[in-house]
């Protein structure tokens, strides 16, 4: 099972892969985002001694790594899905020996494997034009590590439960651009969490996006205990497996209502 | 001359078969729409966040910055519902063989592309954009006068029609990776770097943005002119627009004489 998973990503992998301008173009995409944050960033702390409560090697260094996480969050496999229910490819995918959920985890490794090397490089190029705050210690960076790679089934178990509204409405693009403004705001990628209001701040704390940015940057920088750590890497658990109960209950019952168009 | 009037009414007369084909998708069409607004109200929150760490920005307030802001959006949205289908000359023409159909009508193809454009739901920056503008107006109490409105129609139009030059300019590069909306989308991005005073950017930006990709000129300086603050360099504007479209179709045509099908 976990063979076919893995050659399912490889070949998303190579999908992205057979245009090598795109890995270019995804690169500078991130870069030319992370240009206006930093810039504004720089003016604020040039007039005012302050960048919201971070130095501004650490501001810097937040939203390099926003853009170098930010793909890991935001894409996902709902054009895939919405793709292969528009065509009538989704009978084919149901009576797959994989289950439909572990099919397009398949594909959704090929997809978050893209876009790690998309950060990665993005990372790299940053480094070269901005001075970047290296993480405070080694446990740091290995935590670092764990909350990114918990990040992922949660955004997969969203992501499916977003696809599933597809069964229902054929214009999937809509809920998904919704989807991505959700993580925006909540996981602290336009801004850290800390300069939210306080009742903003509460909703994001029991939302489990935030642990998908903001928090692994600010371990990163340091700014976190490890004991709150521990009770952050809890809280990702049972938000895994409460999406994952979630987006399985509603597919299960949406698929039982789908109507294919011919195919 | 008689010549692009004509092409300029043949592009008005595709432009209302795409509205009736929209029409049948309505509720795509709304969806759409508010898609839009809230990707757009996400940068929104940034600005206002700015705003709680510092009073100005290079000089500029808050209701200032969000002005800039809506003048861009609408721009941008003119731009983003005239010119939308350059993003589908790789994907949808060249690489299915489509084009090939395109270069037989006895009608400019560059036209042929552009008017089959239906990004109806730029609608949803145009209001937001236009809403953003009138308030602001109102609220730092500069009179709107007839000439006031006059002027950001006109500049609007000149800065959407900056933004589509700068496209068609891209959208070249379809031609040989087969897939324009990336390279597109890369550089079209850079146009946020204009909703913020050009002030708060080193040198190499500054240059970026006002003498090789001119977005500054879409809404930065038009902006400044509305709020009294440096007048002039307004008027370059529609020059920058021409010179820009004249390179632009030099550079379309020279790309389209290199065209080879796919053979698909």
């Amino acid at each position: 099972m976990l063979k076919s998973m893995l050659a399912l990503g490889k070949m998303q992998f190579n999908q992205y892969n057979i245009y090598k301008s795109n890995f270019y173009l995804f690169t500078l995409n991130r870069i030319v985002e992370i240009v206006v944050y930093i810039f504004v960033w720089q003016a604020i702390y040039n007039q005012t001694g302050n960048a919201g409560g971070y130095t501004i090697a650490q501001m810097t260094t937040y939203y390099i790594l926003v853009f170098t996480l930010s793909s890991l969050s935001c894409w996902g496999v709902n054009e895939d899905m919405a793709h292969s229910i528009r065509n009538g490819n989704i009978n084919k995918e149901l009576l797959n020996p994989l289950s439909y959920f572990q099919y397009y985890f398949g594909v959704n490794i090929g997809e978050m494997g893209f876009a790690l090397v998309v950060g990665i490089a993005t990372f790299i190029i940053c480094s070269l034009f901005w001075s970047i705050t290296l993480p405070v210690s080694f446990i740091n960076f290995l935590l670092f590590i764990i909350l990114i790679l918990l990040g992922i089934p949660i955004t997969f178990f969203f992501t499916m439960i977003v696809g599933t509204v597809g069964f229902y409405s054929s214009s999937i693009w809509g809920m998904q651009i919704l989807r991505k403004s959700i993580i925006s705001i909540f996981s602290g990628l336009i801004a850290p969490i800390t300069l939210f209001p306080i009742w903003f701040q509460n909703i994001a704390n029991i939302l489990p996006f935030k642990e998908l940015i903001y928090t692994p940057i600010n371990i990163w920088l340091g700014q976190i205990t490890i004991n709150e750590i521990v009770f952050i890497i809890m809280k990702q658990v049972l938000w895994i497996i409460i999406l994952y109960l979630f987006a399985k209950l509603f597919f299960n019952h949406a698929v039982k209502k789908v109507t294919i168009n011919g195919g | 001359m008689s010549k692009i009037f004509d092409n300029i009414s043949l592009y008005f007369s595709f432009l209302k078969a795409s509205l009736k084909e929209m029409l049948i998708y309505r509720l795509d069409c709304i969806v759409g729409m508010i898609s839009q607004i809230v990707t757009q109200l996400v940068e929104i929150i940034f600005i206002w966040i700015v705003f709680q760490n510092t009073d100005n920005l290079a000089g500029w307030n808050f209701m200032q910055i969000l002005l800039l802001y809506g003048v861009t959006l609408i721009s941008i949205g003119i731009s983003d519902f005239c010119f939308d289908a350059l993003y589908d000359i790789g994907p949808k023409y060249i690489r299915n063989g489509e084009f090939d159909k395109i270069l037989l009508r006895p009608i400019n193809p560059l036209i042929s592309i552009i008017g089959s454009s239906k990004e109806f739901t730029a609608l949803g920056y145009f209001g937001l954009g236009l809403f953003l503008t009138i308030t602001m107006l109102i609220k730092l109490s500069i009179p709107i006068t007839m000439i006031l409105i006059l002027k950001i129609l006109f500049f609007s139009i000149v800065g959407a029609s900056i933004i589509g030059a700068i496209n068609v300019i891209f959208s070249i590069a379809s031609f040989w990776t087969y897939r324009s909306n990336e390279v597109i989308w890369s550089f079209y991005r850079v146009y946020t770097f204009a909703q913020y005073p050009l002030d708060i950017y080193n040198k190499f930006i500054k240059f970026l943005i006002t003498a090789i990709l001119p977005f500054a000129f879409v809404a930065y300086y038009p902006t400044m002119n509305y709020l009294g603050m440096n007048s002039n360099m307004i008027y370059i504007a529609p020059m920058i627009m021409i010179i820009l479209w004249v390179i632009a179709i030099k550079v379309w045509n020279f790309a389209l004489s290199k065209y080879r099908s796919t053979g698909t």
